[in-house]
């Protein structure tokens, strides 16, 4: 029954289209502190998205990927500070993204599995490195403020929250045409057999920069947003390793290579972290641990998948009772 | 001035071999990549700490509880939690297992031991000795000596004893192993837990000379694996020449570009010895002796 609501292509417009008008109509109804929340979710949303482009469909894993967060946050800061526009800073931050993509991308990604995963941690450890004694151009330990928007608070968090929300969304527009497209094809026949895909003559090297730039990008706008958002911003918080690891976690925890897998897990995971565990602040990395290894355990292929299967299983069923 | 340079570096290098040998072990054999060990060493360290605080045990004698304590965690840490993930997943998920391990073990370290930074000051961390015009501290001395001998007596077991055969076997060819009747499951766990437990020694041992906390093991598993891949996997002469290796570029880093930078060095030595000996600088893959 579900299964064939879902399938039905006329209600799966309606119904994203009202999930759609529902997000844009919310913040005019709830208090800040949601608004806030509901932020928080698109950018690990987004964040999650970009990572599973990786994971899901390259069979990469960059653990240090918040290095392209942290970079874009600093980029737009620095240029907000020297007095340029926003949106222009923002195209700054994607485009030191995109160097680094290139001038780094193409030698690591000659790597393979764990490699290439610690590869991105060494990548992500030197660069925070550098922005933390580079102090005449970001401030060094004491971190960098941006510019605050002259307007009301109410104004400004709802400002942010469809600027992650529009952001998520093209995230999700973005990996549904990567999915459908040829390029898409190439990238999944390289996670699939990478001496096959080449044999085939899929140019690898260039395929594999291609995808990791688009998540680069996706990920240093959120690191744009976030550090105007926040208005400041620190080492400490944009080259966390740590958002990286919990991105990834969610996008295990929703399924990999799914196109609303991430996003069901940063859902459930932030909804979550800020009901449940926030309360035991003590134990909250101990919690996060127990629930990782709860998630590997029990739930290994993903939320999307396990509820595939259990619609499949129903659906079997059905047809076995009915004949 | 240079040799004093590199007698420190060579002092830290003999520490930074001991503590990658382990990782390198459970990396090349078991084949886990343990995000964890750096929550491992460091909770060596507190174990020398609190033995040290409560009962007054010589630093330098504590290692070996530490070492027991460690190898018995890693062994049920493998078996229970790591065995059954690599069964059912791929690399990745296991790696994101033995980081939620780490996860566990850090809060239960923050929640014992809280955040400060803890040292250990031994009754004979005053006194120096003196090398061809170089004042050593003592300490490090030792604690060179310990870890080199630490890394010995592992080369040993792992050469000569019929255990230490087992494991090698097992590495090389599991099929053949098991056909020859080894319990390849087994030795994979034993071969963990002593990685745990030289870690836990390297912890105690790294007490003795510099502050310690929980903030650290992020690092130490950042230093773990520049060693490991400056050297090779499972190879205890790669993890040497990459222990000391990064000991003399840090310490030759620290005088001309500052401390500050340590951790981006060795970082910035790793990409560029990934991308270029992807095996590393001796280039064996597996433990060989």
């Amino acid at each position: 029954m579900l299964r064939q609501l879902f399938e039905n292509k006329k209600i799966r417009i309606i119904g994203i289209s009202a999930i759609v008008l529902f997000l844009m109509g919310i913040p005019w109804l709830i208090t800040g502190y949601w608004v806030r929340l509901l932020t928080s979710i698109f950018m690990y949303a987004t964040l999650s998205k970009a990572i599973d482009l990786m994971i899901g469909y390259l069979g990469y894993v960059p653990f240090g990927n918040v290095v392209f967060f942290g970079l874009g946050a600093y980029t737009t800061g620095i240029a907000m500070s020297h007095g340029i526009p926003f949106p222009l800073a923002m195209v700054m931050g994607a485009l030191i993204s995109i160097m680094v993509c290139i001038f780094i991308g193409v030698p690591v990604l000659r790597l393979r599995g764990h490699y290439f995963a610690v590869a991105t941690v060494g990548l992500n450890g030197a660069i925070m490195a550098i922005a933390l004694n580079a102090t005449a151009l970001t401030g060094g330990a004491m971190g960098l403020t941006f510019p605050v928007l002259p307007a009301p608070p109410e104004i400004i968090y709802r400002y942010f929250y469809y600027m992650m929300f529009a952001l998520m969304v093209a995230a999700i527009i973005v990996s549904i045409i990567i999915v459908k497209s040829r390029f898409g094809y190439a990238v999944r026949s390289i996670k699939a057999n990478e001496e096959a895909a080449r044999a085939l003559g899929i140019n690898t090297t260039v395929t594999k920069t291609a995808i990791w730039i688009i998540s680069a990008i996706i990920t240093s706008i959120a690191g744009a947003i976030y550090g105007f958002w926040m208005s400041y911003i620190s080492t400490m918080d944009v080259f966390n390793i740590m958002i990286g690891v919990t991105c990834i976690l969610m996008t295990l925890l929703g399924g990999a290579g799914t196109i609303i897998g991430p996003i069901l897990g940063a859902l459930i995971f932030q909804f979550l972290s800020e009901m449940v565990w926030s309360q035991f602040l003590e134990f909250h990395l101990g919690i996060l641990g127990v629930i990782t290894i709860l998630v590997i355990f029990f739930i290994p292929g993903g939320l999307v998948a396990s509820l595939k299967e259990s619609f499949t299983r129903a659906k079997v069923q059905h047809k076995e009772a009915g004949s | 001035m240079i040799f004093e340079i590199a007698l420190n570096g060579l002092m830290l290098g003999g520490l930074y071999t001991l503590m990658g040998a382990g990782f390198s072990l459970q990396w090349g054999i078991s084949g886990i990549i343990n995000l964890a060990y750096g929550g491992m060493t460091v909770l060596g360290a507190f174990v020398a700490f609190s033995l040290f605080r409560l009962v007054s045990v010589q630093p330098l004698v504590s290692c070996i509880p530490a070492a027991i304590i460690m190898f018995s965690l890693g062994w049920a840490i493998y078996k229970f939690f790591l065995r059954p993930t690599i069964r059912r997943g791929t690399f990745f998920v296991t790696l994101i297992m033995t980081f939620a391990i780490e996860l566990v073990l850090e809060n239960f370290m923050l929640y014992v031991w809280a955040s400060d930074y803890r040292i250990i000051t031994s009754p004979y961390s005053g006194i120096s000795v003196q090398i061809l015009h170089a004042e050593v501290p003592l300490i490090k001395l030792i604690m060179f000596a310990i870890s080199i001998a630490c890394v010995y007596l592992v080369h040993l077991f792992m050469s000569k004893t019929k255990p230490g055969k087992a494991i090698q076997a097992s590495a090389l060819n599991p099929q053949g192993a098991r056909v020859v009747g080894i319990d390849v499951e087994k030795m994979y766990a034993i071969n963990f837990g002593i990685g745990a437990a030289i870690g836990a020694v390297a912890g105690a041992l790294m007490s003795n000379i510099t502050s310690f906390s929980v903030v650290l093991t992020g690092s130490l598993v950042g230093k773990v694996f520049v060693i490991a891949v400056l050297g090779g996997l499972g190879n205890i002469w790669g993890a040497a020449l990459g222990g000391i290796t990064l000991g003399l570029v840090e310490s030759y880093g620290t005088i001309t570009i500052g401390s500050e930078y340590n951790e981006a060095i060795g970082l910035v030595v790793m990409v560029l010895v990934l991308v270029l000996r992807p095996r590393g600088l001796i280039g064996r893959k597996y433990w060989d002796v």
